[in-house]
């Protein structure tokens, strides 16, 4: 029997509201989760899928997606790739597994609300198909890496990581908690479909995959390209609601959406790609430099993107190009130094071809940047070994949960700013996260961080190992070493290294 | 005696760090206590001829240095105070 053509069918099947008569109105779409800018249903039900597909098409695309990546990891593991992997390489599966795949779950659970309390039967109809990507994406990211546990405990932490109060984590669950987890069915579009999603997903999943492929591990970059092509059908959700919030007169409520969402997800997300695209692999395995994948796939597309819905670009947009050029390197720097905290193992990465690379794409490195890992270099070339260990806490930002940091050598750039409200002080590492904090104190002001918890008892005595057992380093598997045990500090040996210094 | 943690900005570091501190510290020991996690590990001293000043962090880094002997106490350091740590 022939099949009807889709569109000959596809508006009266997924017209699927109607007007109750036993429960209101409010009662079936509670204000708190399906719509709190009190937009009329008439207009909801204007909500226009841009990407249309049926649920038979659905299931015929996503088996043949699996079906390749499960044919590429079966390949792969027959080569033995990941028992002579680069351990740096590695270290980046440990780290993108566990702060991700649980992650995915979270967002299965966001889209199952735009499911259930969305207005519009549209959004609900994408947001079904988005709840099962993420299911997938959960169980693939968290199946690959289960294979890979008997080799390296340090893989179990795919499983483990988003039960643990490790500070990465913590960082993580609060961005997402907030952008995803405790909205609104239409706010959560905005925030997690159009700000994550359209804004930032992009890079991680087509500048990784380059490099992945570079670096021979075609199971990773096909399984992010695999998850990337659900991203860019289910992140569409957020256009439209946008569209409908501007023509009701709520436009600044999106903007201000949009702009919490980016900015806390870009704070994260620096960490997660940035610093392996600019510091973990060989040179000449780099597609480019974070910076450039930023340039092209976020401020250049997210811009036109927000252009084009009729936003503007978030008011802090001068703070995120420095953050560009800032975040990431602190955090590279910090999180090697506390590098028993994570559950990866870090690459130093700092060889002297590494520095001319990176002053190359960031100019001034070497005089600032540069400036913290001579410290560390010199201790290494002089066996001091223990002071390449941090010892102490920094400060971290209440908002963000990530250190606070900036550049230093010669300039003086690390600063907290500081916010009161209550009668208690709160630090935060820019602007926008303090921001943040201001646009809804009482959703923000009872979250501790790591350091506030070594000092209202919850980390007692807080003694460095409590610290670490309180987040679970030595727990679960040991806490991180250098990748490649220092041997990119062999290129400084007996050759003094010129580095190279941009003339500005 | 008592301990307050304050928030140090040691010059030309690229971390903020958090430091525990006696009341009766003085200032030239609390620069003491905020230099020793960092310089020698990931910074160095911003200028060893000079000794290190304290001072309350503002927007412009335009306060004046607290005098060397003032205490903890004296200076009414409070939680998660934020003090600069420069060479003046």
């Amino acid at each position: 029997m022939a099949l009807l053509d889709r569109s000959a069918w596809y508006d009266i099947a997924r017209s699927t509201n109607w007007t109750p008569r036993y429960v209101s109105e409010d009662e079936l779409f509670p204000p708190e989760q399906s719509d709190p800018y009190g937009i009329p249903i008439a207009e909801w039900e204007t909500f226009d899928e841009p990407y249309k597909v049926s649920y038979r098409e659905y299931v015929k695309v996503q088996r043949e997606k699996d079906a390749g990546a499960y044919s590429v990891k079966a390949a792969l593991s027959r080569s033995r790739y990941y028992e002579n992997a680069d351990p740096a390489w590695l270290s980046l599966l440990k780290m993108h597994y566990g702060a991700i795949a649980l992650s995915e779950y979270a967002a299965c659970q966001s889209d199952a609300r735009m499911t259930r309390f969305s207005k519009a039967p549209s959004m609900r109809n994408m947001a079904t198909f988005g709840m099962m990507d993420e299911m997938r994406h959960g169980q693939i990211q968290l199946f690959f890496p289960h294979q890979l546990v008997t080799q390296d405990r340090q893989f179990d932490w795919a499983h483990e990581a988003h039960h643990t109060k490790n500070w990465a984590t913590l960082a993580g669950r609060h961005a997402l908690d907030d952008v995803m987890m405790t909205r609104d069915a239409m706010t959560t579009s905005l925030m997690l479909n159009f700000a994550f999603e359209t804004g930032l997903t992009n890079v991680q999943m087509i500048g990784l995959s380059a490099d992945a492929a570079n670096m021979g591990d075609f199971t990773f970059a096909n399984l992010i390209t695999s998850i990337q092509s659900d991203e860019a059908r289910h992140a569409q959700i957020g256009t439209p609601v946008i569209e409908i919030m501007l023509r009701n007169g709520r436009k600044a409520e999106a903007q201000q959406a949009v702009d919490i969402a980016f900015w806390r997800i870009w704070r994260v997300f620096a960490l997660l790609t940035g610093i392996p695209m600019d510091y973990w692999f060989p040179i000449e395995k780099r597609d480019r430099s974070f910076k450039e994948y930023m340039h092209e796939f976020v401020i250049t597309q997210f811009e036109r993107q927000l252009i084009d819905v009729g936003l503007e670009r978030p008011w802090y947009w001068e703070h995120f190009l420095t953050d560009i050029e800032t975040h990431h390197h602190c955090q590279q720097a910090g999180i090697w130094s506390w590098r028993e905290t994570v559950w990866w193992n870090p690459n130093g990465g700092l060889s002297p071809e590494n520095r001319d690379w990176l002053e190359e794409k960031y100019p001034g490195w070497n005089a600032t940047f540069g400036k913290y890992w001579d410290v560390i270099i010199d201790n290494l070339q002089n066996g001091r070994e223990e002071k390449t260990q941090a010892i102490g806490m920094p400060a971290i930002c209440n908002m963000c949960q990530i250190p606070i940091s900036n550049k230093g050598g010669t300039e003086w750039k690390a600063r907290v700013h500081q916010h009161e409200h209550d009668g208690r002080r709160y630090n935060f590492c820019t602007p926008v996260c303090k921001w943040i904090f201001t646009t809804d104190p009482d959703r923000y002001k009872d979250w501790n961080t790591v350091v506030d918890r070594m000092y209202n008892g919850e980390i007692n005595p807080p003694t460095a190992e409590n610290i670490l057992r309180f987040m679970g380093s030595g727990v679960v598997s040991k806490g991180g070493a250098d990748a490649h045990d220092y041997s990119w500090v062999n290129g400084y040996r007996g050759q003094p290294h010129v580095h190279k210094h941009s003339v500005g | 005696m008592g301990s307050v943690a304050l928030i140090s900005r040691l010059q030309f570091d690229a971390h903020t760090r958090v430091i525990d501190v006696e009341s009766e510290f003085t200032m030239d020991q609390v620069a003491e206590a905020c230099c020793a996690p960092a310089v020698g590990y990931q910074t160095t001293h911003p200028d060893p001829s000079k000794p290190l000043r304290i001072r309350r962090t503002s927007d412009d880094d335009s306060g004046a240095p607290l005098p060397r002997t003032t205490t903890v106490e004296q200076a009414g350091f409070k939680h998660f105070e934020m003090i600069d740590v420069y060479v003046d």
